[in-house]
């Protein structure tokens, strides 16, 4: 064995160990308890059942699913809606501006996510900066409530994922080919039209990415719904939570989190293939 | 020299070796015990301690379930973990002739329905939960009962624990039930009720329900004893109200797990956490309500006398601790999504 693929076994066996050893058994567990039968004398029983998957499908959890798609859905279309022009504008711009604007856009990760969401509620509150500032230049006379508002849930989770839509978008747009959009000009189309047939085709690949890294985290994050505003409805996280935290029913937590995991597994399919289909055809664009 | 040498080995060494036994497992929640507390417990009586902690009851329980032997000696679960892990017989009973510090306790928490006559556990720090208003926008005097949350003049301003046990507890209090219900219709009758209170609700927290009543987000709600008394450092117009129907009292608890190494070391911790010195000590690290009398009367004389932390005997006596409820609570759990995705 030489020394290279002894160092390329093991830089490609160690992560492998680890992800085995921290995230396969602790999932196979998980998908095991999903099977098993809740003791209310303990914990489990080990009798085989599907009972967890039946109850699964109840209208409630339903609703706490359908909660959760509609708070992604719209996170995930505001996001894109922010981060579009903004990637399109960086790189269009000096090199220098650029780069300073990518880093400004890192700095707030280096502060936990939970902090963050605290600082919201610290300039959206009744009493908060924001308030206090619009009261005092008397463009409103009574303190506005954004704080426990869908709009809060939307700002924070949009702002904490922006990046990750503006990343995907950034890389895909930056490979963009000037000279199509150019061609396209000089053969008469308008800028709707180079946007709509050349630019958005193209950049197609960095939309569905950037809308997985976005959709995917909102699907299952919580607390920020909970912090601002007001834990007033269900998410599947909340429903998972409860069924290990409340009525200590590990099976059907278990069940929650392979199906919530199944639909995000077969979201991630859907964009590899779509993925693909984009790709497939800006080759043809080429040709 | 050498003789010295061998006469400091040949003392020393056997009481290395029995010092590896002096040892006491203790499990505890996070931030919960003053740290100088382990180091006196060593110094006086030459047992070491071996802490860890949990975060939730749930965990505490797991854990316990799991270990047959070679456990934890003590551990703080709260009084319907208790209860259960009492009827599982996961607990071992306690000799109150080894806990001579139990009669510096507050009579007042002792012998509760979940643990009658204390056979099993022993409080260490307590509280409630009741109404709290800001004295700002709702006069005091007139709250006087748990059905003042349904008041429409407060529709958007009230606050709810983001708990099923207690806001359910609430409910069930005000119909004139006990908090601890597992009468199925009784459920559903509180869950009725809390249909018709959930447009009011602005915001549900059971983290740090002070907050939104200091951002002016609320103006009624529930919320712990514990924090009215922190927010009063920031804003004294916070006030607490004892409902008529009772408020809701938790306590968290000393208890020797079935699975202990050593049940006189485990009988010796808890008798010197019943210390009034000590039990000061870890009232004034932790911040909340000691369940020593004794250290009580030692603290300073506003936080002794703060209602909201330490009720009179009538407001104890009229609230209720929370107890199991069994296979009831996937009913209560049931209600809760109900209540939460209407």
């Amino acid at each position: 064995m030489t020394r290279g693929s002894r160092f390329r076994n093991f830089a490609i066996g160690s992560p492998m160990l680890w992800i085995a050893v921290f995230v396969v058994v602790p999932y196979l567990i998980v998908v095991l308890f999903s099977f098993l039968t809740r003791d209310p004398e303990g914990i489990v029983t080990w009798t085989l059942t599907l009972e967890n998957y039946r109850e699964i499908f109840s209208p409630v959890f339903l609703k706490v699913c359908g909660n959760s798609f509609i708070l992604a859905l719209g996170t995930t279309a505001l996001t894109l809606l922010l981060a579009y022009p903004f990637a399109y504008i960086l790189t269009r711009i000096d090199e220098n501006v650029r780069r300073f604007l990518l880093v400004l856009m890192i700095i707030p990760f280096w502060t936990s996510s939970l902090i963050r969401t605290y600082a919201l509620i610290i300039l959206f509150k009744a009493n908060g900066l924001l308030n206090t500032f619009l009261l005092a230049t008397g463009l409103i006379s009574e303190p506005i409530s954004i704080l426990y508002t869908e709009t809060a849930v939307f700002i924070g989770l949009v702002y904490t994922l922006l990046p990750f839509m503006i990343l995907p978008l950034y890389a895909s747009l930056l490979k963009l080919d000037r000279r199509l959009m150019e061609a396209a000009r000089d053969l008469g189309a308008t800028s709707r039209h180079v946007f709509f047939h050349i630019v958005l085709p193209l950049t197609l690949p960095g939309i569905i990415a950037g809308s997985t890294m976005v959709f995917l985290p909102a699907l299952g994050l919580f607390y920020i719904p909970d912090l601002l505003g007001g834990a007033r409805s269900m998410l599947i996280g909340n429903f998972i939570k409860n069924q290990f935290l409340t009525t200590s029913n590990w099976p059907l937590g278990s069940a929650a989190s392979v199906v919530l995991t199944l639909l995000m597994f077969l979201l991630l399919v859907w964009f590899f293939i779509s993925t693909r289909r984009a790709h497939s055809g800006d080759m043809e664009t080429v040709k | 020299m050498k003789k010295v040498l061998v006469l400091f080995l040949a003392f020393f060494l056997p009481l290395g070796a029995f010092a590896a036994d002096r040892e006491v497992y203790v499990f505890n929640w996070s931030q919960y015990i003053d740290p100088a507390v382990l180091d006196l417990f060593k110094k006086e009586t030459g047992i070491e301690v071996k802490y860890s902690t949990f975060e939730s009851n749930e965990a505490l329980f797991a854990k316990l379930k799991i270990l047959k032997k070679n456990g934890y000696d003590v551990a703080f679960p709260s009084t319907y973990f208790v209860e259960r892990m009492r009827r599982l017989g996961m607990l071992k009973p306690l000799d109150h002739a080894k806990l001579p510090n139990m009669k510096n306790l507050n009579q007042g928490l002792l012998n509760k329905p979940y643990d009658p006559d204390n056979a099993y556990s022993v409080p260490y720090m307590w509280g409630s939960s009741a109404i709290g208003v800001n004295a700002k926008v709702v006069d005091p005097s007139t709250v006087t009962s748990w059905d003042d949350l349904w008041n429409p003049a407060y529709k958007g301003k009230v606050l709810l624990m983001d708990d099923v046990r207690d806001v359910f507890a609430m409910s069930l209090r005000s119909l004139g039930y006990s908090g601890n219900e597992t009468d199925p219709a009784r459920l559903k009758e509180a869950y009725k009720k809390l249909l018709k209170l959930k447009p009011s609700v602005k915001v549900f927290n059971s983290d740090s329900p002070k907050q939104p009543f200091l951002n002016n987000e609320v103006v009624i709600g529930q919320i712990w004893g514990g924090e009215v008394y922190q927010a009063n450092e920031e804003n004294p117009d916070i006030k607490y109200i004892y409902p008529r129907e009772g408020a809701t009292f938790w306590a968290d608890n000393m208890v020797i797990p079935a699975s202990t190494r050593n049940i006189d070391h485990a009988h010796a911790f808890i008798d010197f956490m019943c210390r009034p010195d000590i039990a000061k000590m870890n009232c004034e690290y932790v911040g909340y309500a000691t369940a020593n009398a004794k250290a009580q009367e030692m603290l300073d004389e506003k936080t002794r006398n703060h209602k909201a932390v330490y009720p009179d005997k009538a407001d104890l006596d009229r609230g209720e601790f929370q107890t199991d409820v069994g296979e009831a609570i996937m009913t209560y759990e049931k209600y809760w999504e109900l209540l939460k995705t209407q």
